[in-house]
């Protein structure tokens, strides 16, 4: 029989805001074994949640926070947390990883993860700690997440917080959560399932120890990683001192940065917006997160105050994908969305395609606004009425997809995947994140496959961006491993220097989980895909659903290193499939999640 | 073995059979990185300590000939091919396509009065007929080393789209292997992170002298050094080292720590000198924190065994957004000034120690500590202080940016 012996606390709580019921129950040891936790657990706590076709907003649906094992150790970068559900915006499946004190703090108050499901009757809070939840009422509705979080700071110090903005109130699809120290779970949604919830804030925390099964493996492990991570350009200087956005000179060199709604690959101020800019402009100070010396974390100071610091995505989806070049500008853009609560990516992107539809004449104004490339007042307006929720603000909150639905004829450049707005690497430059992009389980997504490093970046030997050989295999690796890592409570980042080796070799000292080797955790990361596959199989999702706006298929790209390119898709999905061990419509076969004992652990019901 | 080459061996490993060899062929890879732009600058100060032998390209060996002068000087190792596998995006031009030619042949080399070559063995590269071309250039080498005499030193690594998190180190372990089935004499090897692997590894390459490569080099010279142990533990013949040295503040100086933990067997710990003898103090640096709370973390499990951030000695104010500051014991001693029953003494490293039969739990220490640093153990039912975990404080030794430093006080 499995044993765990350290790193989880071993319990889950479920709250039912209906009932304003709490209960805990123990953490299945076989199911650790077997999906680790984070997103693996989660995925799987989701799955049998749901049947499947109910409404991402109704009560039914399960908001799950879940930490890995190793959240909240010493492992360095053992911050991260997940939160998972259906989302609002896709209506499949959607795990957001965080980092932050708030699943440190969570397992503090001793638990591995928590479920909210129902629906509370008025606004609330939940708070949690070592004796269960309490809901309790919230006077902060309406209030934003910067003003929410300095008044329950008030009243909880210690304590790790999780708010919703304006916008998840309002059950903006593009909504998410924020953390006390301003890390964000931003994609999907999850902050209008909060929001539907009529759960303003959750706060945790306690004195609870975590255990540890071999404080000295652990310690040895622990260290070994730390020193990785300092003899690593990537960890060691690159993040440190200019933060996500320090590759984004070298994207653009390689065409691959999305410059105008992905009209094209290249931008000519994206030396205005390079990480060096940014370090000697409005950057103050470096920010890590819990267990974290990566720190890519950076602190602005914007009109006299302090704020956080934009990172690489949300300065593309600002910046060059709207044309803009002024860092003040992108700054401000991330404030407001933070402060609302929205997405800034999605936020990005459904402007950008606004603008596009300016362009060609798809609409005359919006609110007396044009909306032009690089307007940089107007651009600032409309994130404002996206924020707040005012006139056509009401509109871009919704997201690309049901923005163009509004268009016939905008499809092919409407920017997303299953309707998740897509993220800032171009395809037909990396057909690999094409092909990530395609099948990663929550829509368009640049983490979950990540091939850029080494299309794009030349890490570990680079591959031909251009192209399809290979690239099937190539993004199953990067997905498999992104789900275990996403299962540990580790931060992908850390993974520049260190490998699976690593992370096998903490979480056996931290468990005593009986893993035999680093393959081991491979498979479950394989496991963890062919499970959100199946959630997305029982939403109605098929083989059509895989694959990208029509613009990357058909349109070569007009300039650039990569001019001419279109993503092969189809051909690459074919392999992908084959590969992962599915049919030809996408849909994994028996002996494939038989030799992930799936089949088995999704039979036993709880 | 070729008379020759026996004799050129020992000249690199010498009579311990261990080696430590500075490479300063970045050049031809990478470009004019720093540390190799003035190659004889740097390369006269290297010498100043010591290496056993140096790695350059045909063009630098030619031009810098004279430093290889007389009896004590380090051998020279020739760099036998070209790669523009390391150009990530931080160099001009990143690589797009792996590719791997030999640019002298071993003649070449035995004019330049090489000791040995170093060539590549890429291990995990998408275009298997790449990988086929690899193999034959290092067998072709192989066999033109052993007619010549010439010790053939490959460097195997892990390259390409089919290297995943998972199989690093086997393909680190294959490559290895396949390198001495083409008849290197000695490896220079990727150090896998860890002893445990690295043994592994070390076991692979089958009497084979085994040397480590570095890489981009560490924060501190005691990432660095560390590593150096760790390859001797597990049973390697040395270290090649090449940016950790030619970009260190003082290279000659570094070729000499790494000299005595090669050849003298000492540790990393002591070659930097970080165990303190006498009194010491902590010193925090609030402006460098990142407010990660690691100190806090490794400081409950050091001294309890579990991992409770509210139970360290040391506590982390998080200031969001405008920063973190750790608050540590800065020894005022004013907890054992009200101290009534005299529980509370000054300990031999200048920490406050607790004689816990005297201690009546009065909470005096915990109430008058300005730092707000002791805790009290509710379960033991008595207060916590700092015990600077005699003399190599876990906080400092964790924080990744120096933000708690060990202060020594005069004795």
């Amino acid at each position: 029989m499995l044993k765990m012996k350290g790193g989880y606390t071993g319990r889950v709580l479920s709250f039912d805001l209906s009932l304003e019921k709490a209960k805990v129950g123990d953490l299945n040891e076989k199911e650790a074994f077997l999906l680790l936790g984070g997103k693996g657990l989660g995925a799987l706590l989701l799955y049998r949640s749901l049947r499947g076709k109910e409404d991402p907003l109704s009560p039914e649906n399960p908001l799950i926070v879940s930490t890995g094992p190793l959240t909240g150790t010493i492992a360095p970068t053992g911050t991260k947390f997940s939160v998972l559900t259906k989302s609002p915006q896709t209506g499949v499946f959607l795990d957001s990883n965080c980092g932050g004190m708030f699943g440190v703090q969570l397992k503090r108050a001793g638990y591995d993860m928590l479920i909210v499901k129902g629906a509370a009757e008025e606004p609330s809070m939940l708070i949690v700690d070592e004796n269960g939840a309490e809901l309790r009422p919230c006077r902060l509705w309406g209030v934003t997440t910067f003003e929410t979080i300095a008044e329950l700071k008030k009243e909880f110090p210690n304590r790790g917080i999780l708010v919703i903005g304006p916008a998840g109130e309002r059950l903006a699809p593009i909504s998410g959560l924020l953390t006390d120290d301003a890390r964000s779970a931003g994609r999907g949604g999850s902050g209008a399932v909060m929001g539907s919830k009529r759960l303003k804030a959750i706060v945790a925390g306690g004195r609870r120890p975590i255990e540890v099964y071999d404080a000295e493996g652990m310690k040895r492990a622990a260290w070994v990683v730390r020193r990785m991570l300092r003899l690593h350009e990537v960890t060691a200087r690159s993040l440190p001192r200019h933060g996500t956005v320090n590759i984004i000179e070298a994207v653009n060199e390689m065409g691959a940065l999305p410059t105008r709604n992905f009209q094209k690959g290249r931008f000519d101020g994206a030396g205005e917006l390079s990480g060096e800019k940014w370090r000697s402009g409005l950057w103050r100070r470096d920010k890590g997160c819990y267990g974290c010396t990566i720190r890519c974390g950076k602190i602005a100071v914007l009109n006299g105050s302090w704020v956080d610091g934009p990172d690489y995505e949300t300065i593309w989806a600002f910046g060059p994908n709207c044309g803009i070049k002024d860092t003040k500008t992108i700054a401000m853009a991330n404030y407001l969305c933070d402060d609302y609560g929205l997405d800034t990516i999605s936020t990005g992107v459904t402007i950008s395609f606004l603008m596009e539809l300016y362009e060609k004449g798809f609409i005359q104004d919006l609110d007396g606004l044009k909306p032009m490339w690089g307007d940089e007042d107007v651009f600032l307006k409309l994130v404002e009425k996206a924020c707040k929720g005012e006139g056509c603000g009401r509109m871009i909150e919704q997201g690309v997809a049901r923005v163009s639905g509004k268009f016939p004829g905008s499809e092919a450049f409407a920017m997303h995947v299953k309707g998740l707005e897509m993220p800032a690497y171009e395809p037909r430059a990396a057909k690999g994140m094409g092909l990530g992009y395609a099948t990663s389980d929550r829509g368009a997504c640049h983490l979950r496959g990540y091939t850029a490093g080494q299309e794009l970046l030349g890490y570990g030997g680079g591959v031909d961006p251009y192209t399809i050989e290979g690239k099937a295999r190539l993004v199953i690796d990067r997905q498999d491993e992104k789900a275990v890592i996403d299962s540990s409570g580790l931060c992908f980042f850390a993974f520049y220097a260190i490998t699976l080796k690593e992370l096998h070799r903490m979480i056996v000292a931290c468990t005593g989980l009986p893993y035999k080797d680093w393959y081991e955790l491979m498979r479950i990361g394989e496991r963890i895909y062919n499970l959100t596959r199946l959630f997305n199989i029982r939403e109605g999702l098929t083989r059509k659903d895989d694959t990208l706006p029509s613009r990357f298929l058909k349109e070569p790209m007009p300039e650039g290193p990569g001019k001419g390119q279109v993503v092969e898709l189809e051909q690459m999905l074919s392999e992908y499939y084959r590969l992962r061990g599915w049919n030809e419509k996408g849909e994994p076969k028996k002996e494939t999640l038989d030799s992930l004992g799936l089949n088995e652990l999704l039979k036993t019901n709880e | 073995m070729q008379i020759g080459k026996r004799l050129r061996l020992k000249r690199i490993f010498g009579e311990d059979g261990r080696a430590v060899v500075v490479a300063a062929d970045h050049g031809l890879m990478l470009g004019p990185i720093r540390g190799v732009v003035n190659l004889r600058e740097t390369l006269t100060r290297v010498i100043q300590g010591g290496p056993d032998a140096i790695l350059l390209t045909p063009g630098q060996a030619s031009s810098l000939i004279d430093l290889f002068y007389g009896k004590d000087a380090p051998a020279l190792l020739v760099r036998a091919d070209w790669t523009n596998a390391f150009r990530d995006k931080t160099y001009t031009l990143p690589a797009r396509v792996i590719r791997d030619v030999d640019t002298v042949r071993v003649e070449d080399a035995l004019a330049l009065g090489a000791t040995g070559i170093v060539v590549y063995l890429f291990m995990g590269l998408g275009d298997e007929d790449e990988e086929a071309r690899n193999i034959e250039m290092v067998s072709v080498f192989s066999r033109e080393c052993e007619k010549q005499g010439m010790p053939l030193i490959v460097e195997p690594l892990p390259m390409g789209e089919r290297v995943t998190k998972a199989n690093y180190v086997d393909l680190v372990a294959l490559s290895v292997k396949i390198a001495a089935e083409l008849g290197a004499d000695a490896l220079k090897v990727p150090y896998t992170g860890d002893p445990y692997t690295f043994e592994k590894v070390v076991k692979t390459a089958g009497g084979i002298p085994v040397l480590a490569l570095g890489g981009y080099s560490g924060v501190t010279v005691r990432d660095s050094l560390e590593v150096v142990e760790e390859v001797m533990q597990a049973g390697g013949s040395g270290i090649v080292y090449g940016r950790n040295i030619v970009q260190a503040q003082d290279p000659g100086e570094m070729v000499r720590l790494v000299r005595s933990i090669v050849h003298e067997g000492r540790s990393a710990l002591e070659v930097v000198g970080a165990a303190k003898k006498g009194r010491i103090s902590l010193r925090v640096e609030p402006a460098l924190c990142v407010g990660c709370s690691l100190c806090a973390a490794v400081c409950s499990l050091y001294h309890d065994g579990s991992i409770d951030i509210g139970r360290a000695r040391l506590r982390v104010l998080q200031e969001w957004p405008s920063g973190a500051k750790p608050v540590v014991c800065v020894q005022c001693g004013k907890c054992i000034s009200v101290c009534p029953t005299g529980a509370l003494k000054w300990g031999s490293k200048g920490n406050v120690e607790l004689e816990e039969k005297l201690c009546t739990s009065c909470m005096a220490c915990v109430e008058t500590c300005p730092q707000k640093v002791i805790v009290f153990d509710e379960k033991r039912n008595i207060p916590l202080f700092c015990d600077l975990c005699g003399g190599v404080p876990q906080c400092s030794e964790w924080c990744g940016t120096a933000a708690i430093r060990i202060v020594e006080e005069d004795a």
